[in-house]
């Protein structure tokens, strides 16, 4: 998509003031830790996407962007924040520069506001994956398999995906817990409709037998076939002849013994015994304080299993692998076993009380609709609040908990009170009181309530099949859709997984050449077993090193970012990974980069100076490709190692008579550039397992082999017979043997202008001479014309040539037949 | 290196996954009404919350 030529960062973060250019290649920032790397980093990510993630993603806490983006001297002055890249977009030839400022962090200022580069910009920003750090890297490897899920989701842009089947889950899920209730409806209103008829199979010959026999009494037509749109009582005059009566007195006596018969039922000793042995055992429950608070955690549990429905604990909202989470709940049940199997005894005995009680419940309410009817109407108050009771009880009873509560509830399960049998008593007097219908009349009552409750039974019987439907589809679509996404990310996972597979082996080639990798996607989780050394697969963290899961990090990062981005793959950070793999893998790790995404632009942080040697020795990023942090202060933010700084810095303090603080800062670039003086020529320096090594070790080492190389460079020069390339090494060997002279480098023990605790007896005048001398003994390492170090090439096996990276030095080595 | 699949770059992983659905779901006896009010909801309207999937799923078999 794009690749970034420079970046200026303005009071962002831990920095004042920086600009690095990046020239569209690899690019590496090294320094130790604190010195300002990831604060770059967080500007790329700003600038590009508008977020830093490391401030608003998880664990961020009170932290935010627009708060602590800025430098903190500025934090109350967020658009002096600022940060600037010019990038170009390789698909459309063009150049662009964004803006943006911490202050609308959202707002972008594009340079040109060309809509075919938003459109790009826009692709950029949909990406944030384009920055990746160690810590994201760990999360593809070492996550659970939920987990890894998301994290690669979230690469792959599936939220999407993920949240269709999540919601086609959820509404399958509802739909299916609508049928039960349904189902209790259904069970009551034929119950009610058999009662009706008088029968005790509802089957279409007994129901039309049970009608016709009526409408035979008032002489209308047989049915011969009882089909929905036909009524019991087609043909019937309504009204009568006579003035119906309110209450039909047949069906209501019928209705007054089925709800006696039920409170008889839950009063008779059945009941009574099955309470007291219910009451026992909850009683024994509840005196065992451990088993009381087993059963309330087994409880917990169960409930709490029927909940799980996503990939996350439906109690705290803490994501979890959906299976996973499933398998945790159900080791705890099964930890519970015994007290699991008491309890779903205990609840096999409650549930013919639940059952009788709703009977009642049911049979109560039928009665009471006829109790305002009677003449006079009969008080039915009390059946009703008893009613109500029941629905109490019933409730505590299906709940089970608190223990003390069912425990107090239950004898009143088969407790009548008398005034509910006076009640229906009275009511059943007034109803028998009314005077008896005429067979028609009877008949005529009979065909309107069997015809009413019909059709309630119908129409419950028709939700019923309703929801049956909607479940079902509900159900299928959200399979369907599993199993096809599933297909589909299978297919994406396959490609990527053998990617995967290939790039880490060829990092890992010494001793895992045969390497494979299982990416093995199910139901919104993503399986990821590996190799290893063909004993089995296994996940990632279970036997492999921490460095071999950093370089299967990277590895499946890469192959997820070439799948999904393909030939637009052209940026991308790395912001300290790899920071456990061992410097020979790292070197496999830089040829991997540089061979497989030869057109991806890698921006590059690390706190360790031999990978950055890595990386331009094995020509990932270029020479002058990196910039070297050593310090960083909360004034000025990161210091760069850079040579005309440097010498500037020294001169300004030698200007302040600092010669203390001019001598400090010498003393540590010459550290650090005797190192990399040391690597470039290839100088031999007396090995330190703690590769400590001290100034005046490295860099005594590197003059010499410098002079050697001359020596060398005049040997080859010689063998060729160039006579004029013999008088010019001479000559820069002269110049270099002086300039080391002057410097007394090479007598360094005895160098007091620069050694230990020396400086306070140094005047100004004293230690100008020494800084000429050192910064002309280090330009004697330097080609001429780009300034750049020398080195020697190439950096193993026999050596070559001592070249610079511009080119325009280039001394041969090898002798002539050498 | 035994590989190299470089892929042109699958920029829309969802819209393929949503696609496939949709073909899938032809001809499993659901009826062409939902799967139209699925592709719109899914691939022209992009909006994907459980109510606007519920109103696609259930929308012709609402209870009464």
């Amino acid at each position: 998509m794009i690749r970034v030529e420079s970046l200026t960062i303005k009071e962002f973060r831990g920095i004042r003031d920086l600009t690095l250019d990046f020239k569209g290649k690899g690019f590496a920032i090294c320094g130790p830790n604190g010195t300002g790397k990831s604060a770059v980093v967080d500007a790329l990510e700003f600038v590009l996407t508008g977020n830093v993630s490391r401030l608003s993603g998880e664990g961020s806490g009170d932290i935010s962007l627009k708060q602590h983006g800025p430098h903190v001297d500025r934090r109350n002055d967020p658009d002096k924040a600022r940060v600037t890249v010019k990038v170009t977009i390789p698909s459309l030839s063009k150049t662009a520069t964004i803006e943006r400022s911490a202050k609308t962090p959202a707002a972008a200022h594009v340079t040109p506001n060309d809509p075919a580069v938003l459109e790009v910009l826009g692709r950029v920003k949909a990406h944030p994956e384009i920055v990746l750090s160690r810590r994201e890297l760990i999360r593809y490897v070492l996550a659970t398999p939920g987990k890894r899920s998301e994290e690669v989701q979230a690469l792959l842009h599936l939220d999407q995906v993920e949240q269709v089947r999540v919601g086609l889950q959820k509404i399958a899920n509802s739909c299916e817990k609508q049928l039960p209730p349904i189902g209790t409806a259904v069970t009551l209103a034929r119950e009610n409709l058999l009662r009706a008829l008088g029968i005790s199979e509802l089957t279409n010959e007994k129901m039309l037998a049970a009608a016709n026999a009526q409408r035979a009494i008032l002489g209308l037509p047989m049915i011969a076939d009882l089909i929905e749109s036909m009524s019991l009582k087609d043909g019937m005059a309504t009204p009568g002849p006579a003035k119906p009566q309110l209450i039909p007195k047949t069906q209501a006596l019928v209705d007054i013994r089925a709800a006696r018969e039920a409170l008889a039922e839950i009063a008779n000793v059945p009941t009574t015994t099955r309470v007291a042995e219910v009451t026992a055992d909850l009683t024994a429950f509840a005196n065992d304080p451990e088993v009381a608070a087993a059963v309330k955690r087994e409880t917990f549990y169960t409930n709490g299993m029927d909940l799980i429905e996503t990939g996350a604990c439906p109690l705290c909202d803490t994501p979890w692998d959906l299976e996973g989470l499933k398998k945790h709940v159900q080791t705890k049940i099964d930890h519970l076993k015994e007290v699991s199997r008491r309890r779903i005894a205990v609840e096999t005995k409650i549930s013919p009380l639940i059952a009788g009680l709703r009977k009642v419940q049911a049979a109560i309410n039928t009665v009471a609709g006829y109790a305002p009817f009677a003449t006079p109407p009969v008080a039915i108050e009390a059946a009703r609040d008893y009613s109500t009771n029941c629905g109490t009880v019933v409730e505590k009873l299906a709940a089970l908990l608190p223990l003390t509560e069912t425990i107090t509830v239950l004898p009143k399960v088969p407790i009548v009170p008398q005034a509910v049998l006076y009640a229906i008593g009275e009511l059943e007097k007034a109803v028998a009181a009314l005077p008896e219908p005429t067979k028609q009349d009877a008949a005529r009552e009979w065909l309107t309530v069997t015809q009413e409750r019909l059709d309630v039974w119908r129409e419950t019987m028709r939700k019923q099949k309703a929801a049956k439907e909607q479940a079902e589809k509900a159900r299928q679509v959200s399979d369907i859709y599993a199993t096809t996404s599933d297909k589909v990310l299978a297919g994406i996972y396959a490609a990527v997984e053998k990617d995967f597979a290939s790039l880490y082996s060829f990092v890992n080639r010494d001793d895992e050449d045969k390497f494979k990798a299982h990416l093995i996607p199910s139901m919104g989780k993503l399986g990821f077993d590996v190799d290893f050394y063909g004993r089995g697969f296994f996940p990632p963290g279970a036997y492999h090193s921490e460095g071999h899961q950093d370089s299967m990090g990277l590895s499946l990062y890469l192959a997820l970012m070439r799948y999904l981005q393909g030939a637009a793959f052209t940026f991308a950070v790395l912001d300290d990974v790899l920071m456990s793999v061992d410097a020979c893998h790292r070197r496999e790790m830089c040829t991997l980069l540089k061979r497989e995404f030869p057109h991806t632009q890698f921006i590059m942080t690390t706190h360790d100076s031999v990978w950055l040697r890595h990386m331009k020795t094995e020509g990932l990023i270029g020479g002058r490709s990196a910039v070297q942090f050593r310090s960083w202060s909360v004034d000025h933010g990161p210091a760069k190692w850079d040579e005309r700084d440097v010498w500037a810095e020294i001169d300004d303090h030698l200007k302040e008579n600092g010669v203390r603080a001019a001598a400090a800062l010498l003393r540590h670039y010459l550290e650090y550039v005797s190192a990399e003086l040391c690597h470039r020529l290839r100088a031999p320096v007396e090995f330190r397992g703690d590769a400590q090594y001290q100034l005046g070790e490295l860099l005594p080492a590197a003059i010499k082999h410098m002079r050697e190389l001359y020596s060398r460079a005049k040997g080859a020069a010689n063998s060729w017979n160039q006579r004029e390339i013999i008088e010019q090494l001479a000559t820069r060997e002269a110049t270099f043997a002086m300039l080391a002279k002057k410097s007394n480098a090479e007598q360094w023990q005895v160098n007091v202008a620069v050694h230990f605790n020396s400086w306070d007896n140094l005047t100004k005048e004293d230690f100008e001479p020494v800084v000429k001398a050192f910064r002309g003994l280090l330009g004697g390492f330097t080609c001429p014309e780009c300034k750049e170090y020398l080195r020697v090439s190439p950096d193993r096996e026999t050596p070559e040539s001592l070249r610079c990276e511009c080119g325009k030095t280039n001394i041969n080595l090898r002798k002539k037949g050498g | 290196m035994t590989t190299s699949p470089t892929v042109q770059g699958t920029t829309d992983i969802p819209t393929q996954v949503f696609e496939k659905f949709l073909q899938t779901l032809v001809g499993t006896g659901v009826s062409a009404e939902l799967v139209a009010r699925l592709r719109k909801t899914l691939l022209e309207d992009k909006t994907f919350t459980e109510r606007a999937l519920k109103e696609a799923v259930l929308a012709e078999e609402s209870l009464p």
